[in-house]
């Protein structure tokens, strides 16, 4: 078999060559042959003829000697494509089309499938990523993590699972694990400011272990990446790496970067090192622009005591197996060393310890994973329908144009073609349409691909992947090319294998052939059930997206600017930390053009939120969202005040603690009484309400509005707040005078966040929107696909029986006869696969059913709509090609036949 | 000048190698081969010899080079390859069998069966 691999490759890559050889050596024959004749006295003209008659016909032992070497299929191939180019070429507006109409179905599924290999199938850019393990644990609800302070998310046992620990801990495993060969920690998003020659501003940071590099296996490509020995408390400056577009954006990429001193949080730092291009860390829904040793979490005023504190379980763990070690046994002992960590500050625990995995950590953290899992799916199916549907809908058109070929097929097989031979033909032409459209669509996917990418990133930040042209990208759309190719070239290959060759020749043009017909048919309801689905899905979507922006948020969110600042990034504190927050807000207030001006710790919709518990003495507690505000906060966002007094400025640290609560609250435990004067717990501490607002959405939009408590931004100091700025006009305007205000009074704590409240509700949405905006995108696709396919199979309809309807016609058949006859050609197929549309859209409600809001998948509204436009749609579709029929005059049918 | 026998299917390939064993041979050499070692009664219709040659080639069986040829020409020459060797061998012994099949069954007599 290699032999044969090798010769025919041989054959292949030196066709030209072998072809001269050939003929070399068979000249060589013929003259040696010739020779050989003459000796016996014959002229050397009369020994070659009689040398040449000898050998035979030299053009067929030569196709033999070809096909002998495996070349006869390439050589036809080559035919068939040139053939099929020229077919293309007949009918340059067909082609056209079909090759646009591939593009976009191609390039659809090519873009998802680019966005779902660079979020979902990529590893992290490091050494092995296949060694390195994510320590996850376990822990039954109410046992240990009753005290525990971080993140976590239920399993399906309705057990916690959580991958943080906390600082003691880490350290612990790692100084005595004998399984990993690193492991490392790291902060998550850190917001630093960052001062470049005098130039403050904010970046996303990242503070990670000293051995976070060396157990990656990164390496840096200027300087050097953050060592064990950078990682402690330095009066030094603090060593810092950057990332490669960080490196690009600010330095200009000037290799002299390094060794810059900068300042961080106003904390001397000096640049060692930039990291390659492409590594953003272990977390790809967003990427760092600066990286520092996690000891300098407190200097950079991050967190008092949180490395040293065992409670506080805020860090991430990623280890490198070391070879030969089985992932059980580094289970069992990271298990070990855990829990003889936690018994270490906290003796007494013995039975509810949590249990430890380790799951696979060569893709990093999966946030960005388990969030736009689903979406990208759903995406992905959406794009498959768009793609069965342009198939479907080619191959129709196909199967008509292969019917006119009728006559030129018989004709072939009348003359000795292979009935495969002639199959293979038609398939070649299917393939050559699919792999021109494919290439376009392939251009096509690489913008859309990065656009999809792009709608995914979060915390106005890049994400951490990138859509990359890759094998496993090229490996799919030349796999979908040969699939497309194969089911374009299929219906009409099958069709002129059961060409009968005698009823085919003696026919005439317009023979009554009416199988194509049939299976357009077939292809018509296909296309108009797939279309349905998409439709109804996309008006389910859109429905979500008007639901949600309409939904009551209890608040006016009109002409409101917000931004944040965060002094405490430049060393405020305390008591300098509140009067500098109560020195900007009275400020800006006076700003000509503001009308009303607060403070909140996040804002309202800002898609973070406090919540806490309360409760009223001798009562159970209750949840509650709270909110820290500064005086004139619900007459800024436009909340009403229902009963009782605003937070004032004589609401402060040192005076009598007060809250507002809103109704729900109110109604939850006063039942309808004035709370007004009434006292609350919270953490222990109580607290006299002093007033009863509106509701109001807090966290996201799709929450009711909970029960929430205000309380004077002074008697609970928090680290950013969120300013809120009412404007007669719109708000962006104010941006510059905002921003000279506070570097009046201090230039070293920038804006950051700056945005509409409309802008920041629209944030919220975004998954919607995405959904939304492309699911509408590609039905309209569909929609106009399905519209071409009705028109293009009532014209061969209407062409092929213009000699029928020219008779009923001329024996006195109404227009509207005529009409009603051409219509009722696909309203069948329409409404069978208006039917099947309706049942799968129905059967596919559970996929889409968690993206909805305020709506249910069975929804007859979205029901009713694809089948709305769909009716329009073929209706439109097939009045061109009735009045066509209708108009036809009886002398000039009769004169066709 | 021996009566002209026609060849049996799938005996042509048998043949080439034979004579290509004996030695590296152009076409037309194989071809008066053939016929000098058959005793010139099997002929071989001269065009027929290069699809076979070229088969034989793209099995592995025999390998070709560019040579000289006795009349100055330049010519490529066909040698048997190993596995072209074995081939022969096991064709060579399965032919005999068939040849002495054969001739015990034509020349079966009334009186043993």
């Amino acid at each position: 078999m290699p032999a044969r691999l090798r010769s025919f490759a041989k054959a292949l890559i030196h066709r030209g060559r072998i072809e001269n050889e050939m003929a070399e050596e068979l000249e060589f024959h013929i003259a040696t042959r010739a020779e050989d004749i003459m000796r016996s006295g014959v002229s050397p003209a009369e020994a070659r003829r009689r040398a040449l008659i000898e050998f035979g016909a030299v053009e067929r032992h030569k196709e033999d000697a070809r096909e002998a070497r495996g070349l006869r299929l390439v050589n036809e191939l080559g035919g068939d494509l040139r053939y099929g180019w020229r077919q293309l070429l007949r009918t340059p507006s067909f082609s056209l089309l079909a090759v646009a109409v591939l593009a976009i179905g191609i390039g659809a599924n090519t873009a998802i499938f680019s966005a779902i290999d660079a979020v979902m199938l990529r590893f992290l850019p490091v050494q092995a990523p296949e060694q390195l393990r994510r320590i996850e644990w376990v822990a039954r609800e109410g046992e240990f993590v009753g005290s525990y302070n971080g993140s976590m998310r239920p399993n399906a046992l309705k057990q916690l699972v959580a991958w943080s620990v906390s600082y003691p801990v880490y350290r612990h495993i790692r100084d005595n694990s004998t399984s990993f060969s690193g492991l490392m920690t790291f902060s998550g998003f850190t917001q630093l400011n960052l001062t470049i020659r005098g130039h403050a501003t904010l970046v996303a940071g990242e503070l990670v272990s000293g051995n976070y590099f060396s157990t990656l296996g990164t390496q840096a490509v200027l300087g050097r990446t953050l060592i064990p020995e950078d990682d402690r408390e330095t009066s030094l400056a603090v060593a810092a790496v950057i990332s490669h577009p960080y490196w690009q954006r600010n330095f200009g990429s000037d290799p002299a970067t390094v060794g810059q001193r900068i300042a961080i949080n106003g904390k001397p730092a000096v640049i060692v090192g930039v990291l390659p291009k492409g590594f953003c860390g272990v977390n790809p829904a967003w990427c760092p622009d600066v990286m520092l040793p996690l000891a300098v979490y407190e200097i950079l005023g991050q967190g008092e005591g949180v490395l040293q504190e065992p409670d506080h379980w805020y860090f991430e763990v990623i280890g490198r197996l070391k070879p030969g070690i089985s992932d059980e046994k580094a289970r069992a002992e990271t298990e070990l060393l855990m829990r003889q960590a936690i018994l270490q500050y906290r003796p007494k625990e013995a039975g509810d310890l949590p249990r430890v995995n380790l799951s696979p950590g060569g893709q990093g953290i999966d946030e960005l994973r388990s969030e736009y899992r689903q979406p990208l799916r759903l995406l992905m199916c959406a794009v498959g329908a768009v793609l069965a549907i342009a198939c479907a809908n080619l191959a129709g058109l196909l199967l008509v144009r292969s019917a006119a070929r009728q006559r030129e097929i018989g004709i072939r097989l009348a003359m000795g073609a292979g009935r495969w031979r002639i199959m293979r033909q038609l398939l070649t032409e299917g393939l050559l349409l699919a792999f021109l459209g494919g290439a376009a669509g392939t251009l096509l996917a690489q913008y859309g691909g990065s656009a999809v990418v792009r709608m995914l990133a979060e915390k106005n930040q890049p994400p951490g992947v990138a859509v990359a042209a890759n094998l496993k990208i090229f490996g799919f759309s030349l796999a979908l090319c040969l699939l497309t190719g194969l089911a374009l070239g299929l219906a009409p290959a099958w069709r002129a294998a059961r060409v009968e060759v005698v009823t085919l020749v003696k026919s005439s043009g317009a023979g009554a052939d009416r199988a194509p017909l049939r299976a357009g048919k077939v292809l018509i309801a296909v296309q108009a059930a797939l279309s349905l689905v998409l439709i109804s899905g996309s008006a389910l979507f859109i429905g979500t997206l008007v639901n949600l922006e309409s939904e009551a948020i209890g608040f006016k969110p009109y002409n409101i600017l917000l931004f944040q600042l965060d002094p405490t990034l430049s060393g405020y504190k305390e008591g300098r930390l509140l009067d500098f927050h109560e020195q900007v807000l009275r400020s800006v207030s006076e700003l000509p053009g503001v009308t009303s001006a607060s403070i909140s710790r996040w804002g309202l919709l800002a898609g973070s939120r406090t919540t806490d518990s309360i409760r009223v003495p001798g009562e159970k507690p209750i949840s509650t969202d709270t909110h820290f505000v500064a005086p004139r906060f619900f007459e800024t966002m436009g909340i009403p005040l229902i009963a009782g007094r605003d937070v004032t400025w004589n609401d402060r640290e040192s005076s009598k603690p007060v809250t507002l609560v809103n109704e729900a609250l109110a109604r939850k435990y006063f039942h309808g009484l004035s709370p007004v004067g009434r006292i609350l717990e919270l953490e222990e501490k109580k607290v006299e309400i002093i007033g009863v607002t509106g509701n109001t959405k807090f966290g996201s939009l799709r929450d009711d509005m909970r029960p929430s408590v205000f309380i004077p931004f002074r008697q609970n100091p928090q680290h950013s707040m969120t300013y809120a700025l009412r404007s007669m006009s719109n708000p962006k305007e104010m941006t510059l005078a905002v921003r000279s205000a506070i570097e009046a009074i201090d230039r070293n704590v920038p804006m950051y966040e700056v945005k509409t409240q409309i802008e920041q509700i629209g944030e919220l949405v975004r998954r919607e929107r995405l959904l939304a905006g492309l699911v509408s995108g590609f039905s309209l696709i569909a929609v106009v696909l399905a519209g071409l396919g009705i028109y293009g199979t009532l014209a061969y309809f209407v062409a092929r029986r213009t000699p029928e309807i020219g008779v009923h016609m001329a024996l006195g058949a109404q227009k509207r006869t005529v009409i009603a006859l051409v219509m009722r050609e696909t309203a069948m197929p329409v409404l069978i696969g208006l039917a099947c549309g309706v049942a799968g859209a129905l059967a596919s409600g559970s996929i889409v059913e968690k993206f909805l809001f305020g709506l249910t998948p069975q929804n007859p509204w979205a029901l009713g709509t694809g089948a709305a436009v769909l009716l329009a749609c073929s209706l439109c579709a097939s009045l061109a090609p009735a009045f066509r029929a209708a108009g036809i005059a009886p002398m000039q049918a009769l004169r066709h036949e | 000048m021996a009566e002209h026998v026609p060849l049996l299917p799938g005996t042509l390939d048998l043949l080439i190698l034979k004579a290509v064993s004996l030695g590296p041979q152009h076409g037309y050499g194989v071809l008066l081969r053939i016929g000098q070692i058959s005793r010139q009664a099997l002929v071989i219709e001269q065009g027929a010899l290069y699809p076979a040659l070229y088969r034989l080639e793209h099995q592995g069986l025999i390998e070709s080079e560019w040579g000289i040829s006795d009349n100055n020409r330049r010519a490529k020459f066909y040698r048997l390859t190993a596995k072209g060797r074995e081939r022969l061998q096991t064709e060579t012994a399965g032919w005999q069998r068939l040849v002495e099949a054969m001739a015990a069954a034509l020349g079966a007599r009334s009186e043993e069966v």
